[in-house]
């Protein structure tokens, strides 16, 4: 963790809220107002974790090498704060304001939960006018779309004819999964970021011709000295449903490397009268990076995955599913030493869930990852009971097995634990849960490096108008 | 009592229809008294009109003799006394109107003669009125083909002989009794034929209101509102409302799925195009049913249907359900691709907020199984997900990394990846396959060690056919932090 890095967080993330809650305070409310109407939520998360950290030492596990061994336990305790509004009727047709803001704090602990110093975050806020075809949104906002997610302090402006969308947004883009731009969230824990704002342009345009719809959408990241760009990529994604079959579908371009970003192709359908579901994917990923790190200039290679799925559901109280992939990576044209290196993997996963009674449901899944990098071959299951339909309490068992990233090691963990879910009223939940992890070590490896104990609970209130909904469509 | 006097044949012309109108008026109207024995006055009344005025003129009230002229000879002294006083409050949907029917029936060349013509046998004379043989007279001509007196077809003509029901003055029983024709056992007449036939698109080339007509026999608008959210429809505005004492049955409302939102595609696809195309959903739904869904500031359409409280008709009360794609078990791991393709589908029911709860959410176990971070390790090396969509890679990851004592701290040096020897020699086929999991633990600083110029070894991390000069083009600086100045112009 550095220092610095989270030293100017708080104040800065704060005037971003502050300028936020400014959106919503200049919004006009004549004397005519309409009936002000609001919708959110707001939830308390308590999480502890407790963690044994690795400690290098000297000649610990291959003879004359320094090697990385469990030290104590530590555990991590991080309360979270969340509030989410939404507010409309200000007297203007089709004016809404969206707040999305989170708090966050380490209460005490000795391992410093990733983000926990990062106090406050602005998340989502913005102004928002929906009439006659047009959105405009002023203020903080995302994009999510086939090039991923992109945050960004600006205005959009969406206008819809028919079943076609055009949508162009742009302003002063946010670091990739943080509320600041790179500069200042990343200075201090990343080499090479800029010294300046990044700006973010963009636009997409939608329709729907012979019952596929389809988005095509450009995207520009540029220094704002002009002296560099920051990612440039484009990308397609189109989806349609036939009378058997749904295909879903989308690649991306990256102008920066001169090459193909992801892509995937994914047909799916139903068979045997509905009870049954199969798809097989398609899929190409490479990770992507801004041009302003030097990771895309070592020219990571794509690999190609082969995917089918199946599910099989005859009611609603049962239900099977199991899934399959391949992988194959791409030449790395890199020369090895003793061995070739991997160059495809295996993944798997099935399982199933059955309500045998209203109140008792039992699921179980196994999942197998099998390829250069990684092993992992993992069980879960659960037990629930649900004596009504805001209660529920269910005990979980875990059994996992893996070797990871060119590291040594084996031996099996186990765990078991609980989650209950309570609907205290139709606005408050009350969720959480518990779970302890024994590591089993066989022969002379590392000593129990995965033995841990964590629990989490988090209590809900739904605000505002239709908070029965919002309570069901929670996740 | 006093004689009609009035010269014939207009005056025998009216005695006729005056016949025949009491006579269907008895025959199908229940009667609570004996009926007045005719044939006992036959030597008093010379014609029918003298105490049946009313069908003559038209007059309502004089119909029937006033009880007074009974009671002007049944005195209680040469005769004993009637206590008749007056027509039974009469009950009966049939349409007639005893000049217009003389009229019609003239004009088929089939002229009415006199009263006995229709209201009595002609052979037995002129006061021999029965029920019987009123009602075999007008079956005569109006009889119906069925025996069960519908007739099936959305033509049919009820009209003609029935007035709406609104203006019978049925009492609840009787409404509650009628029968109803067979093609409103046909399994789609509530989700569609019925709206089709009073729309005029029906067998028989009906239209409108004159299909409407046929409904209103049976039915008063209250019927058709008790489920039509929309009260608007023209077919609804030419069935006349229950006059307010009416009592009618209370009806269940029922809302049949049309098949039209069966298709796999409906949910993706009923937006209506422009305010206008609401018409047909108004038929059913209310603005709460849009909301159940959409999100405020709801779309433009919404704004144009009734809201429940202003609806009559409950509407057809839509509860937030998922589609049919999100029932899928991968349609977590896989919602991605349809967000991407159409995210306007996604705004129809979800706010950005409801997407940050996890893309941007806190740690309490909601999306991750809650012993993923001890089995996250494979995952993170095959991205099945992308971890960047949620996770900053620099700081989320590696501050994790960090505090977990993985991440390499200064000069590099051997010990982590113990399990490929010669792990340094071995390393960059890994990184390309993988290079995001190298940078949730190393800074770009620990690379540049060895690959940049001033590094140990001066290692370039390009392939053959590096594009340097596109490189340079788009971001110098990042060529910078290896080469030190422009590697093109032979810095580096």
């Amino acid at each position: 963790m550095n220092p610095r890095a989270v030293s100017g967080a708080p104040a800065r993330s704060a005037r971003v809220g502050v300028g936020a809650l400014l959106v919503l305070a200049v919004i006009p409310i004549p004397g005519r107002a309409q009936t002000l109407g609001m919708r959110g939520w707001a939830g308390t998360t308590i999480q502890a974790v407790e963690m044994r950290p690795l400690a290098q030492v000297a000649g610990g596990c291959v003879e004359g090498e320094p090697c990385y061994l469990p030290a104590g336990e530590q555990l991590s305790l991080i309360g979270t704060q969340d509030v989410s509004l939404t507010a409309w009727g200000f007297g203007v047709e089709g004016l809404s304001a969206t707040l999305y803001m989170r708090g966050r704090a380490g209460m005490g602990s000795d391992f410093v939960w990733p983000r926990s110093a990062d106090h406050f975050d602005a998340l989502l806020g913005y102004a928002q006018w929906i009439r006659s075809g047009w959105t405009v949104r002023l203020g903080r906002q995302e994009i999510r779309s086939g090039l991923g997610f992109a945050s960004f302090d600006g205005a959009s402006a969406g206008w819809r004819i028919g079943t076609w969308n055009v949508e162009g947004y742009g302003g002063r883009s946010l670091a990739r999964g943080l509320r600041d731009p790179a500069y200042k969230a990343l200075e201090g824990i990343e080499d090479f970021v800029p010294d300046q704002n990044v700006y973010l342009f963009g636009g997409s345009a939608r329709g729907r011709v012979f019952g596929v719809t389809s988005t095509l959408r450009y995207q520009r990241e540029i220094l704002a000295d002009r002296s560099g760009l920051a990612a440039e990529r484009a990308s397609f994604d189109a989806a349609t449903t036939l009378p058997r079959v749904s295909l879903a579908g989308g690649i991306d371009w990256d102008f920066g490397r001169q090459q193909p970003g992801k892509g995937h192709l994914t047909a799916s359908s139903p068979f045997g009268g509905g009870q049954w579901m199969a798809s097989v994917t398609a899929r190409r990923y490479v990770p992507y990076f801004s041009l302003s790190t030097i990771w895309g200039l070592f020219e990571p290679v794509a690999y190609h995955e082969a995917m089918a799925r199946v599910g099989w559901s005859a009611t609603t109280s049962l239900g099977l599913w199991a899934s399959g992939g391949w992988r194959l990576y791409g030449d790395t044209e890199t020369t090895t030493v003793l061995r070739a290196l991997e160059d495809m993997g295996w993944r798997g996963e099935a399982g199933a869930a059955w309500s045998f009674s209203p109140m008792w449901t039992v699921d179980g899944s196994y999942r197998m990852e099998w390829g250069p990098g990684g092993y992992l071959s993992s069980g879960d299951g659960s037990l629930r009971w649900s004596p009504t339909d805001r209660y529920s309490l269910a005990v979980t068992g875990t059994a996992f097995q893996q070797i990871e990233q060119y590291r040594l090691g084996d031996g099996r963990a186990y765990g078991a634990g609980f989650t209950f879910d309570a609907g205290l009223t139709s606005r408050v939940t009350f969720v959480g849960g518990a779970s302890v992890i024994r590591h089993s070590v066989e022969g002379d490896g590392v000593e129990s490096p995965w033995n841990q104990a964590r629990g989490w609970s988090t209590l809900r209130i739904a605000i505002g108008r239709d908070a029965g909904r919002a309570n069901r469509m929670r996740r | 009592m006093k004689l009609l006097r009035s010269p014939l044949p207009a005056a025998a012309t009216g005695v006729v229809l005056l016949c025949f109108g009491v006579g269907v008026a008895s025959a199908l109207a229940p009667r609570q008294e004996a009926p007045f024995p005719h044939e006992d006055h036959a030597g008093l009344f010379p014609v029918c009109a003298g105490c049946h005025q009313g069908v003559e003129n038209g007059d309502v009230e004089a119909m029937y003799p006033a009880p007074s002229q009974c009671a002007g000879c049944h005195d209680g002294s040469d005769l004993r006394r009637v206590t008749w006083a007056g027509p039974s409050d009469r009950v009966s949907n049939v349409r007639f109107a005893h000049g217009d029917h003389a009229l019609e029936l003239s004009a088929a060349g089939d002229p009415v003669t006199s009263c006995v013509s229709c209201h009595a046998d002609a052979s037995v004379g002129r006061m021999a009125v029965t029920d019987a043989t009123q009602l075999e007279t007008c079956w005569g001509c109006h009889a119906h083909q069925r025996d069960d007196h519908f007739a099936d077809t959305p033509a049919a003509e009820c009209a003609s002989c029935h007035v709406p029901l609104a203006e019978s003055r049925f009492p609840i029983e009787r409404i509650a009794a009628l029968s109803a024709p067979a093609d409103h056992d046909d399994p789609d007449f509530l989700a569609s034929s019925h709206g089709v036939a009073v729309a005029g698109d029906g067998e028989g080339g009906t239209r409108g209101v004159d299909a409407a007509a046929r409904c209103a026999t049976c039915h008063t608008s209250d019927r058709c509102v008790a489920c039509h959210v929309d009260p608007g429809l023209t077919e609804i505005g030419a069935i006349p409302a229950a006059p307010v004492d009416m009592d009618q049955p209370e009806w269940a409302s029922a809302y049949p799925t049309p098949a039209s939102h069966e298709t796999i595609s409906f949910q993706a696809t009923h937006a209506p195009e422009g305010s206008s195309g609401t018409a047909e959903c108004a038929t059913c739904h209310t603005s709460n049913d849009c909301l159940s869904c959409h999100v405020e500031p709801a779309p433009g359409p919404v704004e144009t249907l009734l809201s429940r409280s202003e609806s009559r008709a409950p509407g057809v009360h839509l509860e937030v359900t998922p589609p049919e794609t999100h029932a899928s078990a991968f349609f977590l791991s896989s919602h991605s691709n349809l967000a991407a393709a159409d995210p306007g589908t996604c705004a129809a029911c979800h706010t950005d907020t409801y997407c940050a709860q996890c893309h941007d959410g806190p740690a309490d176990g909601g999306y991750h199984p809650t012993s993923f971070v001890s089995q996250h390790a494979a995952d993170a090396w095959g991205r099945s997900s992308e971890c960047a969509s949620c996770h900053s890679t620099a700081a989320f990851c590696r501050e994790c990394h960090q505090e977990s004592g993985l991440v390499s701290q200064g000069r590099l040096e051997a010990g982590y990846h113990d399990a490929e020897p010669l792990w340094l020699l071995r390393h960059g086929g890994a990184a390309r396959q993988s290079l995001e999991s190298c940078a949730s633990c190393h800074q770009q600083n620990d690379c540049v060690q060895c690959h940049g110029v001033l590094g140990a070894y001066r290692i370039s991390p390009h392939t053959a056919d590096f594009d340097a000069e596109a490189a340079w083009a788009q971001s110098p600086r990042t060529c910078i932090a290896c080469h030190t100045s422009n590697p093109l112009g032979g810095g580096g």
